[in-house]
């Protein structure tokens, strides 16, 4: 019972408390990408969840076995990052070869893979010292996360698209970084940060 | 009929400039969001992203054009991580000065950096080696000043200081240090960029007329005219003026509220 509790309260936080995305920053370029993509947002969601439950729980396994988490940085990173491109590379294959993917497919796999977001989750749970279930809860949480992160873009930019009062050199890229700065800081609210001093 | 060939000076302005990859392309924005909130860091990440860049790009010309482009992204992984790893662990282990934690997780994620994968596969697979090196000049030109520049006004607002010298501000916004106050900045730099390369590369911008005018035009009747917003504003503000009583009634519970006279008169 405790395993399933560690495992729902970490991809809450994951999502809603610290919303990797929104408050870190991590996957955003990605995020802002995937907004105009609506259809794409479920198996985005499932593509990052499952790299992120993948790369984390062999990494856990690696740090349990072997001393690298006490490693330098620089070498744990090497450890996690040959990791995620063995991931990547097993699941590119499968696809193509067992599951017939077409190009677009092999594309979303691609981004949904190879981003800061799917890479960062290692890191955090590292640096947290999360259990197993603690792993698994944040890679769920991240792909979650990436998803709220990116639909909220998405309802926003059809919003900032509408509107004729935006002058015309805030439209676009402008006008979408200072709609998702004012989500981030909504989400700020949530990890009680000093804002003014 | 072939392809025009962009020249060196085409690909340099529009790399770093007209398409800035963070600004315009909005690639690359993790490291600049999430780590960048000092000069000091800004400047360790721009030479990581601009070293990455620079051989991910040449290595993608040369020797990725005919290797599958599931493959290829990822070789850039590899590729990234084989450049930042030895780099970090010099970093770590010879540096003098310890190196932030922030900065020892943000730094190898430069190694899955979009700035990277978006450059070696719309430009560098495509194009001539010669090419693909003026493309990643420009990209890592383009994404190092951005990181400088936010770096330093992040520092300077959220810190009050500049490069670890203390600036004395009379006060600081920590927001501007934090991820919201990264991309409300980065709104403002794309803004600028965009009203310069529309007045300084007009045909190269699209919609370059509506974006360097600053008086906007509405239609009145009898054609259209230009509009000053001051003057408008103006105008709408002083319709809402208030009677006399009205004032008085409003200074009163502003005083009641901000108690200006800090309960001296009830002594």
């Amino acid at each position: 019972m405790k395993i399933v509790y560690d495992l729902f309260v970490t991809a809450l936080y994951a999502v809603f408390v610290q919303n990797m995305v929104m408050s870190f920053g991590l996957g955003s370029s990605e995020a802002i990408r995937a907004s105009s993509k609506p259809d794409r947002f479920i198996s985005l969601a499932a593509m990052i969840s499952g790299f992120s439950v993948a790369t984390s729980v062999i990494c856990k396994l690696i740090d349990m076995f072997t001393a690298s988490a006490e490693l330098p940085y620089a070498l744990r990173a090497a450890v996690y990052g040959g990791v995620l491109a063995g991931v990547y590379f097993i699941a590119a294959f499968a696809a193509l070869v067992i599951f017939k993917a077409s190009k677009k497919a092999m594309g979303t796999l691609g981004i949904s893979a190879l981003n800061t977001l799917v890479f960062a989750v290692p890191f955090i749970n590292n640096t947290a010292s999360y259990s197993f279930a603690n792993c698994i809860g944040s890679g769920i949480g991240a792909g979650i996360a990436f998803v709220l992160a990116a639909a909220l873009i998405s309802r926003g930019a059809v919003r900032l698209a509408e509107n004729k009062d935006i002058p015309a050199v805030f439209k676009g890229t402008p006008a979408m970084f200072i709609y998702v700065g004012i989500l981030s800081l909504a989400f700020s609210g949530f990890a009680d940060s000093t804002l003014f001093s | 009929m072939s392809e025009k060939i962009p020249s060196a000076k085409e690909v340099l302005i529009k790399g770093s400039f007209i398409h800035n990859p963070i600004l315009i392309q909005c690639a690359g924005l993790c490291p600049v969001v999430a780590a960048a909130a000092s000069l000091k860091n800004a400047a360790l990440l721009a030479a990581a992203v601009s070293i990455t860049t620079l051989i991910t790009c040449i290595i993608a010309s040369a020797l990725l054009k005919k290797v599958q482009r599931w493959i290829r992204m990822g070789i850039y992984l590899i590729i990234g991580i084989s450049i930042i790893c030895p780099v970090l662990f010099l970093l770590e282990t010879r540096s003098e000065a310890e190196l932030p934690l922030v900065m020892k997780i943000y730094l190898p994620l430069i190694a899955v950096n979009s700035v990277t994968a978006v450059h070696c596969e719309q430009f560098s697979v495509r194009n001539p080696v010669k090419l693909a090196f003026y493309d990643s000049v420009a990209v890592s030109i383009g994404s190092s000043a951005v990181l400088l520049i936010c770096g330093a006004i992040r520092e300077i607002i959220g810190y009050s200081s500049i490069a670890g010298h203390e600036l004395k501000l009379h006060a600081t916004i920590r927001g501007a240090a934090l991820p919201f106050g990264c991309f409300i900045i980065l709104g403002f730099l794309a803004a600028i960029l965009k009203w310069i390369s529309a007045y300084r590369y007009p045909s190269l911008v699209p919609d370059s007329e509506a974006i360097v005018r600053t008086k906007p035009k509405k239609e009145d009747g009898e054609g259209t005219v230009e509009v000053d917003v001051f003057d408008e504003f103006w105008n709408e503000s002083s319709k809402t003026d208030l009677a006399a009583d009205e004032y008085d009634e409003l200074f009163d519970s502003l005083d009641n509220i901000f108690d200006f006279n800090g309960g001296e008169d009830e002594k």
